[in-house]
This record gives C-alpha cells, structure tokens and sequence, in this order.
C-alpha cells in the first residue's frame, strides 16, 4: 500500500500566468527508485545496478553503479550494504564516472617521428615498436638495460599479469610501482617486524577502539569514509593526533599533539620508556609473543621525558599522558599514513608504533592494532601480485623453493624467473641517469610530478633511449614526453579485483566502454604478450577472472591465501573477502565473516611465530633549516576532492570547484607578519633543488617556521629532497628545507 | 579451391571485446528487476538517515531548516557530489558548497569546514526581487522553491541573495537551486546531502519562525556571512565548540571578479542617455536642436531596451515581467521603462503632427517617466544590499549619465558652449573614481577594498586608461573647437559615452557579492 506524503507535494500544473512545471520543471522531476535506490531523477531511469569497488584511495568503497538498458553506466550512489562503507563515499567516489568522459582521454596509440612529433599509430605498430626497441636494448646492453614502473591503481590481476610478463616473458630484472612513493615503509616494517606484510586490522576496529592514536594522518580528507567509522565509535574514545599542523583531523580530535616535525621517533620512543616504567607492560603478551623485549627496553632507557619533550616542543606531562592512555585504556589503535610513512626513517617510526602495540598487548583484539591505512585503492593488490619486490604472491625471488612453486602454478621453466631482487624505484632511476637503464616502461602512473626532486628525474629522463606510458591520458605530464604512448581503458572499463587497506578483496566492474581504441592493461598485456613472441606462456589469462583463479593458487600456504574464494560471484555475495580465506576455511553459516583481523591467536609470521621489537637510533633530519632556507616545508594532501597528481580528478567540474585553483603555500600569521604578507600575495619559495611561486594563505594552523604546500600542484617536488628511507626505499616527501620571499 | 575467410587480428578481437558490456541481464548485474514491494517500501539507505529527518510536517509557527553540527563536518565534501549526483545536475552545476573559516593562536589554532546551500529563508531576497514571480515559499514546509519553467533568466536573485545560492545556467537559460529535496521529504526520504554525509553533520530540523519577533536576529549564521536581518536565513549552524573573535572565511582575502553583464551596461548607459537626451529635446530652442535631440533620446532607447532582451535566458516568457510590480525593482523598472518608451514615442508622433503645443505636455511626462525609471534602476541595485551599490553612490552614477545625455544632445544641436561642461562631467566623475578606487585599495578594512583591488588590480591596464583616454579626447575637442567644432563634439561624446561604459563595466565587475565563506582561493 501506497503511504500518503508527509505534506502536500508541489502543484504540476501550468496557467498563462504561472507554470509550475514544464520540459525545464521535468529535467529534474524524481521518480520512485527501483532497486532500494530512493528517488532518482526520472531522467536518468535505471535499467539496472551493479557495484564497483571506488578507483581512487584505499578505503575500497563499494559504489552501486546506475546501469541503463545497454549495461552502460549512467549515475552512480554509494552502496548501502558494504561493509567498508555502509553508503557513503567521498567526492571522488561520486564523481568516479566523470573522469572517464574528458574530452582529452587517449584514444590512439602515439608514436614519437623523427621530427620529435608524437603521432597516432596503430596497436600493431605501437607494440612492435616497443618490442622491437625493448628487445634490442636488451641484446645490446642486457637484460638490466630495461625497466618498468607501475602503480597502485591498476587490478591485481592486471598487476600480476604485468609483473609477470614483465619478468618470465620479457625478461625484465628490475621493475618497481608508485607504491614506493606511499606503502613501502609500512611493507618493510610489518616484514621485518611481523614475518610478512600484513595490515593486522578490520575497519570495524575504527569502532572499538577506546583510544585511537592517529599519527601522521589527515584522516578526515584523505579517507573521509574511515573518518566516519571513527565518528560511529560509541565508546567514548580518546583521538589524539599527532601532526605538526593543525589538519581538519587534528581539529576534529579530542587531542591534538602538534610535535616538531620528524621529532616522532624520539617521542614514541620515550613513550615506551615511559610504559615499561608504569608498569604498563603486557607481560604476559610480550613474553609469549615477542622476540628482544628486553634489548628493547634497554634501548628506549636514554630516551627520558624530558628529552622528547625538547625534541617534539610538547610539554612533558603531555607526553607522560599520551603514555598513560596507551598504556591503561582497555583498546589501544594506532593509526599511520604518509607523515610516517614518507620519511627517510619511516621504517623504524612505524615499528615504534608497533612496538607500542606490542608491549600494551594491543594486536589481534577488537579495537586494537598498529595499522598502516593504505594510499591507493590497489596498493596491496601490487604489494603482493606486482612481482616487483616480492615474487608474485608475497614470495621471495631468492628462494628456490618459491621460485619452484611459482613456476609450477604458472606453468613456466623455473629458470625464467629472475634469481635477483629487483632494483627499487629510486635505484632504477639512479640507473636511468647513470645510462645503465636505457628503456622504461611506465604504466597508470605520472612521476613527472609525483617522483621526489622532479628535476632531477627529468634530467635522468631525458638519457632514456626509449619511454613507453600506458595511461588514460595522453597528455599528463609524464606521457607528454613518451617515444611510445599506449591508450589504457581506465576504472569502470574493465572488470578485476582491488584489495583495500584491511585486506579486503573486491571486483571491479567495466561499465563504460573505453573511448577509440583504448584497451584495458589486463588487453594491453594480452597484445604485448603477443608482439613480444611469448603469447603461449599466457594462454591462461583471457580474462580476468581467469588470471584470478591462477592467483588463487599462487597464494596456497601463504599468509594471505585467498584459496577458498571461489570467484568473483563470491566475493559480491559477501560484501568482499578479507584474506586470509583459504581453501580449508570454516564458518558457521558457510557465510564469510565480514569483519576479520589477524593475529588474534598471538601467532605471528615469521619462522618462531613472534613478533620482533626492531628500533634504531633516530637520526637527524636530512637537510635542517638553516639561515639561507629557514622553514621546514612540509607537504600532504591537500583536499578529499584532490587526487594525487590530479589527472583524473581535474577532469570533474565539480570536484575542481572544491579545490583551491592554484598553487597556494599555508604561513603563520607571525612569520607573514614579518614579511609583509598578506593571504593572497604572491611568494617565491626556494629550496636547493629548485623554486615555485605560490599564492600565501596566512593561518595558524602551520606553526611558526613551517610552511605547507599541498602534493597535489605539480610544481612542489620541484622543492623536495631525495633521500629516502634505507630500509623501505621510500622517499622523504614531508620535509625539507626552503626559504620564502614576498614577490612585488 | 579455398573459401575466402576474414580473419580478424589478434589486437581487432581485443579492441571488440573491449567495447562489449554486460547487459543488465547478464550475470554481474546485482539486481535487474525491482527489489519486491516489501522491500521497495523504503529505500535501504533510510536505516541509516532516519533519524536526522522530521516525521511530521512542521506546525504554524513552524518551517524546516538545515542544522549543521559544525563539530561533524569535517570537510569531505561529499555532500556536494550526493546532491549533484542524485538530483541529476548540469556537468558543473551544484547546490551545495563546502568552504572554510579559520582564526584563533598560534597556541590554539581554529579551522572549521562550513556546508552550505540554500538557507530556505523566512524573508527570501530571491523571491523578493524576481520580476515574473518564479520564487515561491512552500506554505507547509518553508523551502524556498524556484519554478524552472517560470524563470525567465533575468538573474536577479542571484544578485538579490547574499548566500550566492541560485545558480544561473546558460545552457538552460535559467536559474536553480536547492529545494531541500521536497520531494523526498515528502516520502519519508532525506535530502541527497543528509543521506550522503559520512559522518551524519547535515540533519533537517523544524524551526520556529522568527517573524514573530520584534527584530529580526543580525547575527551571521556562521562569520564571513551575510547579517541575517536582511533575509532571516533558517539554516543553523551548531558547534560545541567555541569559535574564535577573529575567525574569517578561508577566501576572505580572494578577489572575485563578477560577471559584467554587457546588456545590463547598454542597458542602463543607453536608457540614462536617452532620459538626458529628452531634456534637451524638451529644452532646445530651435526646431532642429529639438529633432536632433528627440531622435538621439529614441534611438539611444530603443537600443538600450533591446539590450536589456539579450541579457535573458528565456526572452520570449518576459512578457510577464508585470508580476512581481508589488515587490520587485526591476519589474518596477521594466514597467516604467516600458511606458517610457511608449510616451517618447508618443511625444515624437505629437511633434511631427500637432508640434510644440502637442509635444511638450507628452514629452515632459515621458521625461518625468524616465526619471522615474532612472530611479528604479537605481533601485535595483541598492536593494541588494551590496555595499558598492550604495544609494548616494548609484543615483550619482546613473543620473551623471542622464545629465551626459543632456548635454551630448544639447552639443548635437550645435550647442558648443556644452563642450567644456561635458568636459567638467567626464573628467570629474573619472577623477571621483579614480580617488575612491586610490583610497580603498590601501585599506583592507574598507567595504570597497577588494572592489577598489579589482578595478586597479585584477584591471590594471584597463584601469590606466580610465582618467587618461577620456580627458586626451577631450583635450583634443577643445583644441579642435575652434577648427573643426563637429569633430570636438564627437570626440566629447565618444569620451563621455566609453566613460560611463567603463563605469558601468566595473559596477557591475567589482561589485564585492556577498557568499558564504569559500575554501582557500589563491
């Protein structure tokens, strides 16, 4: 039965004088909703909906896409009954299917002539070409004259499709992904620390957390919808933040500790002290699961209040009660992003969160975790399929044993797996500019802004013989100086699975077809594959969801075996799966779990079965502010409606008009007193590496001395350093110094 | 002998598999038919919105209202693409804008992200000022609702409302906004905005109406915004937190130069010339003068009404631009325009047919319609309230125009003597400017400040030529006067007229328009 209005709707009638509606009242006019949508303009009637994992971070929201009677995407609502996201998305997500439409998508392969003209080519004569080239370096100058890049967007069937192309087929040693640039510190230090790269938490912990320990993380922008499990949480938590800028997150706390920037390590370090001292201890925890608690406590012993309190400019007593709370709460979480992660020690500070977790006894229990929120929406997905770092499957190319087992599954004679780890991102350029790397391969990612020190990389690009970019966009900056440019087919115009920061593992959809002759990577490979003579060694991977099977099996015995997943189907009936679902699995109701986290049996991955306390002296900051460059320039994202190096993002009217147009750099009101400055002025900000001009926006949410300049202007790693972490390879992003002048 | 086959190549079969999608039928779609009427009852999101909607309409007293929590809004913005998406809006059309104020110490830093649509206002500037009655103030539920199909995209309202809410499309040819999606109240649904925030910052809420009340509450709804006594905004904005003396809107600072609106400029130039001109012809003493002067008045009219057409969206439904006569300015303005127009008409068929006796008592009743129209244009926009378009500002502006008419007309009948007071108009009225723009530019606590920064600034080379082109032309009238005194005319009237054109430009130009505070603008 039909219930009556709340009040009565709005008249539907037109007079000479007065039309309440009409063809311009209709463009607008809502109908009931099919599908539990709600009202939905009539305009845009849905035929049918299917769901899609979100393309941009790695919250892995799952989007109800609004399909017409073709199957073709026409709107797109956040889907209630996911797990991740119970029906909500941020601006990107919403605006997920604009992108697509840009009127400057790449819609022909290019070719660079001899007059330096980039100029439409076929397929055929686009991956022949690259062939053809990529093949003759490698006879002349061997197999490590090559390399690729990729990143944290593609599918992970894409991803291990490349990674192993790649390397068994084409015969690559070294290639690595922009997941350099975000998650690799979080990789190396839960390697070294828990035996395997494994985010131990559910985001349903966001909930139950009576203490929620955000370091480093602008949580509120950069993954609105984590924010709002946070908000769900109906225990009364305490949210600190640790940031030195006030960010929206920090305001939005219920503490925020506005440290001096990288003085982290020495605080959480004294921290621990301050938690063995108390008697805070989870004795019984760390006896049975932990390794080196003892070298450990010796370690932190020098590391007294009073010294982090003049590291971090917080007051002592602050320091002692962020330490009281870790160490009494019941459920203690400690959340990280880029402000630990992108740091030349990033690898240590993020063990120092562990190592929290660990001494308080806050893992593999409700609430609790020291937890590494993931960038991209596939960045896990190539942490364990992109066969850069790791051999396909968190493998180790050093072992035979794996490489057996690898070669089994694929199929392949074991000896075409490279025995050597690959060269990281930053090595691969070093190689690029020492002239050993003479051919790269980018793949759906634009270092040309994004890479540290930009430019340096592009000195170091030019020495290339041949750069290949497989993009959406034929005109990022990084594809503008291509030989080769291949048309990818972007989100929404292919199917595969994303694996999101719990480790959930999710499809995603094509419901758009791609414009001209772009091809999806997964086809792209497909045709690669077959120019480069080794199209046989890939009969299995027709598809998608065929290459899913394969990785199935590839992930057997190891910590994030996903066996018992039985296809796509399977993870759409349950709201995504969290690995580790193997084969052998159990539940009651033969239903998936929805929300799992790990560890919570005390059994770690490495060989014993503990955890490892690592820790390591802090060291000072690679470039200090000195008279010449006085601030310490700090960068980040800048806001939920920015992606990265923005080539999707900008191509939405909407999501531009919720950005800030121009490159603009936050000063304190006391040092733009000093200046002169006013918001709005313009300056000139300097490092040793290179300027920018950039519009002043006086505040108070950068301390004094500090300046920010948000990542996502392409002139700002014109400014960075390039140091990285030793451990992880990760780029220092967040600090460096520079000086800044009023332009008149 | 072999059948011919067409082989398709390896790349052509992936470029075609490429293209092909999963129909609604097949097996990836979730659902393909509509969910069963149990289940169709009630959307399944509303689990999650209920209680941030009313249950009941409003009573008496009594309209619904956005509130805010300030201390759930952490700028995500989602709100912004939910209603874009679910209401099916233009590629760069949205109701909804999430900005930022921030202040405090360095010690205790305040930054607060603001959501912001339309305040669904007891007073509403909007409904108040459109001339075709396109606005209209639900009896029941308070929303302001517009009528696309009655607009005829004069775009008034979106100089009448200091939120910067209606939004003019010129694809459509109209305005639109938000309407608190009505509709969906209507079914127990929220708003796309309320549905759509993650953290639940955006409920509807019923309010008591202030009319009640003796004064209308100043207060801005949030700082940065508009006094609330001029249009009673019901949104509210709610925070436990304490917001500092001094915090401001992220785009304070910014310089936002508005629209020119080119008609509108020949619109009101051209009828204040034509007005002027009337009087010369009222006044001239010989037959000639007269003529020269009541064609200029005709044709200077004619022209600035047809202007005024190509400033709407929809033209051809402005014949209802009488409707709003009880309220609004400009159907006010339309009106006597438009008698003006048919008494000078009148006036020209009287002096040709029955002469002076005929002429003069419809001529100055034309004359008297157009002061009057001059008037209501004056109106129009002192009634926005903007600072800029201030009363004694605007009536100088726009009656100096009428009195340039007079005397170009005057300086067409031949009438030389009117050169050097042209001259004193021009020069003085850019220098007066130029002044005001020289004095408000350095003080960033004046009104006018990034008013003065536009003109002299954002314009700067424009900006040099605003004393200096028309004081070199009339230099070389006066120097011309006495060789070539037609030519010295032309060139006097060409100063005045590009004087007031410019004028007019950056009325309308570097007008400061009020909104609600904006995110970071370099």
């Amino acid at each position: 039965m039909k219930k009556d209005p709340l009040f009565p709707k709005r008249p539907d009638k037109a007079s000479l004088l007065r039309e309440w509606t009409g063809p311009l009242t209709n463009d607008l006019v809502q109908q009931p909703g099919a599908f539990g949508l709600g009202q939905l303009p009539r305009r845009l009637d849905v035929a049918a909906t299917t769901t899609s994992i979100c393309g941009f971070c790695g919250t892995g929201c799952q989007l109800e896409v609004h399909l017409n009677k073709e199957g073709e995407a026409i709107n797109l609502s956040a889907s209630t009954e996911y797990p991740v996201n119970l029906g909500m998305a941020c601006p990107k997500g919403w605006e997920s299917l604009t992108p697509l439409e840009a009127s400057d998508r790449g819609t022909t392969p290019l070719l660079r002539d001899a007059r330096g003209e980039q100029r439409p080519a076929s397929w055929d004569e686009a991956l022949g070409e690259m062939a053809r080239r990529f093949k003759k370096t490698m006879q002349e100058h061997g197999p490590e004259s090559v390399a690729w890049l990729g990143t944290g967007q593609i599918a992970v069937e894409e991803f291990a499709f490349l990674g192993a192309l790649a390397k068994f087929g084409m015969g690559f040693v070294h290639g690595d992904g922009n997941t350099r640039q975000c998650m690799a510190t979080a990789v190396a230090a839960y390697k070294e620390s828990f035996g395997f790269d494994s985010p131990p938490f559910t985001y349903q912990d966001f909930e139950e957390s009576d203490c929620l320990i955000f370091v480093g993380s602008n949580l509120c922008i950069a993954h609105p919808i984590m924010w709002q499990r946070v908000m769900r949480n109906q225990r009364n938590p305490d949210v600190i933040v640790v940031d030195p800028r006030r960010t929206e997150t920090a305001m939005a706390a219920t503490e925020h500790l506005a440290i001096e920037p990288k003085s982290d390590l020495t605080l959480f370090y004294a921290v621990a002290r301050e938690v063995i001292h108390q008697g805070w201890v989870d004795r019984d925890f760390v006896a049975q699961h932990t390794n080196d608690f003892a070298e450990f406590a010796a370690f932190v012993e020098p590391y007294t209040l009073e010294k982090a309190a003049g590291a971090s400019g917080l007051s002592a007593s602050s320091i002692q009660e962020l330490a009281r709370k870790i160490g009494t709460r019941e459920r203690v979480s400690f959340w990280w992003t880029m402000g630990v992660n992108q740091s030349y020690e990033g690898t240590r500070l993020a063990q120092a969160l562990i190592n929290l977790a660990l001494l308080t006894g806050n893992i593999g229990k409700p609430g609790t975790g020291a937890n590494s929120i993931t960038g991209q929406c596939n960045a896990m997905g190539s942490r364990l399929f992109s066969n850069t770092t790791n051999l396909l499957g968190g493998h180790q190319f050093t072992e035979a044993a794996d490489r057996r087992k690898v070669a089994g599954v694929l199929g392949i004679p074991e000896e075409r797996i490279p025995q050597q780890n690959s060269l990281a991102y930053d090595q691969i350029l070093e190689a690029v500019g020492q002239g050993k790397i003479k051919a790269l391969w980018i793949i759906a990612t634009n270092p040309l802004h994004s890479w540290i020190e930009q430019n340096r990389f592009k000195e170091r690009l030019e020495k290339l013989d041949c750069l290949v970019v497989q993009d959406m966009y034929a005109n990022t900056l990084t594809a503008q100086s291509a030989d080769i440019y291949l048309p990818a087919a972007g989100w929404g115009e292919k199917d595969g699975t994303f694996i999101n920061s719990e480790r959930r593992i999710g499809t995603i959809r094509k419901v758009r077809k791609a414009p001209g002759q772009a091809l999806a990577d997964f086809q792209i490979f497909r045709a690669l594959a077959h120019h480069w003579g080794v199209g046989e060694m890939f009969r299995e991977w027709t598809c998608p969801e065929e290459a899913f099977q394969i990785l199935k099996k590839l992930s057997v015995g190891q910590p994030c075996d996903f066996s018992g997943i039985r296809d796509y189907a399977h993870l759409e009936e349950s709201g995504g799966i969290q690995w580790p679902w193997p084969a052998e699995a159990e539940s009651e109701d033969g239903k998936v779990p929805a929300q799992r986290r790990l560890f919570g049996d005390g059994k770690f991955f490495t060989a014993d079965q503990r955890a490892r306390f690592c820790f390591e002296k802090p060291r000072p900051q690679p470039e200090s502010p000195c008279g010449e460059y006085p601030y310490i320039l700090l960068t980040g994202r800048g806001t939920s409606s920015q992606w990265h190096t923005g080539t999707r993002t900008e191509k939405s009217d909407v999501l531009r008009k919720l950005y800030p147009r121009g490159i603009y750099v936050e000063i304190n009101a006391e040092d733009a007193q000093k200046l002169g400055l006013q918001s709005g002025d313009k300056t000139l900000v300097q490092s040793r590496r290179g300027h920018l001009e950039a519009s002043a926006f006086v505040c108070q949410t950068v301390p004094a001395g500090k300046l920010f300049i948000s990542m996502h202007y392409r002139e700002v790693n014109r400014l960075t350093r390039e140091d990285v972490d030793p451990y992880s390879r990760e780029p220092n992003f967040k600090i460096c110094a520079v000086s800044l002048k009023p332009l008149r | 002998m072999s059948t011919l086959t067409i082989e398709e190549s390896p790349i052509d079969a992936l470029l075609r598999e490429q293209q092909q999608l999963q129909t609604p039928v097949a097996r990836f779609s979730v659902a393909e038919q509509p969910a069963s009427p149990s289940s169709c009852s009630m959307p399944r999101q509303a689990k999650y919105y209920r209680d941030l909607i009313p249950l009941s309409r409003p009573g008496e007293d009594e309209q619904y209202a956005f509130e805010v929590d300030l201390d759930k809004c952490t700028g995500c913005k989602a709100c912004v693409s939910a209603c874009h998406n679910l209401n099916g809006l233009e590629e760069n059309e949205t109701w909804r804008d999430v900005g930022t104020i921030h202040g405090g110490e360095s010690s205790s830093p305040y930054l607060q992200t603001v959501t912001t649509a339309c305040h669904h206002c007891e007073d509403p500037a909007c409904l108040n000022g459109c001339p075709v009655l396109a606005y209209e103030k639900d009896p029941v539920t308070g929303v302001v609702h517009h009528l696309d199909d009655q607009c005829i995209g004069c775009q008034y309202c979106v100089l009448k409302c200091p939120y910067d809410v209606p939004k003019y499309s010129s694809n459509l040819g109209i305005v639109r906004k938000c309407d608190m999606c009505h509709n969906r109240l209507a079914e127990g649904e929220a708003p796309a905005c309320v549905q759509a925030c993650p953290t639940e910052a955006i409920r509807i809420t019923t309010v008591p109406k202030t009319s009640g009340q003796k004064e209308a509450p100043r207060d801005p709804i949030i700082p940065g915004a508009w006094e609330s006594s001029y249009t009673r905004p019901t949104t509210r904005y709610v925070s436990e937190k304490k917001i500092p003396a001094d915090a401001r809107p992220a785009d304070a600072h910014s310089l936002r130069p508005q629209h020119a609106h080119g008609p509108l400029i020949g619109l009101l130039v051209l009828t204040q010339l034509s007005v002027g001109a009337l009087a010369a012809a009222l006044w001239a003493p010989t037959e000639t003068a007269r003529w020269v002067a009541l064609v200029l008045s005709g044709l200077t009219c004619v022209a600035g009404l047809a202007s005024s057409v190509l400033h709407l969206g929809r033209p051809l439904k402005a014949w209802r631009v009488f409707l709003g006569l009880r309220k609004s300015w400009l159907s006010r303005e339309a009106v006597v325009f438009g008698f003006y127009a048919k008494l000078l008409a009148a006036s020209g068929v009287a002096l040709l047919w029955g002469g002076w006796p005929w002429f003069w008592p419809l001529a100055s009743l034309a004359l008297l319609t157009g002061l009057v129209g001059v008037f209501t244009s004056v109106m129009i926009y002192v009634d926005t309230r903007r600072q800029y378009w201030n009363f004694r500002d605007t009536m100088l502006r726009f009656y100096a125009t009428t009195a340039g008419g007079l005397l170009v007309a005057v300086l067409a009948g031949g009438f030389f003597w009117a050169l050097p007071l042209l001259g004193i108009l021009v020069v003085g009225k850019a220098l007066a400017e130029k002044r005001f723009t020289e004095a408000h530019r350095q003080n960033p606590e004046s009104p006018h400040y990034r008013t003065a920064r536009i003109v002299a600034e954002t314009d700067a080379p424009l900006y040099r030529h605003r004393v200096r082109t028309p004081a070199l032309l009339l230099a070389a009238g006066l120097l011309l006067w006495p060789v070539a005194p037609w030519l010295a005319a032309v060139a006097a009237a060409a100063a005045l007229v590009g004087g007031e054109v410019l004028e007019r430009y950056w009325f309308f130009r570097a007008v400061d328009a009020p909104k609600m505070p904006g995110g970071v603008q370099p």
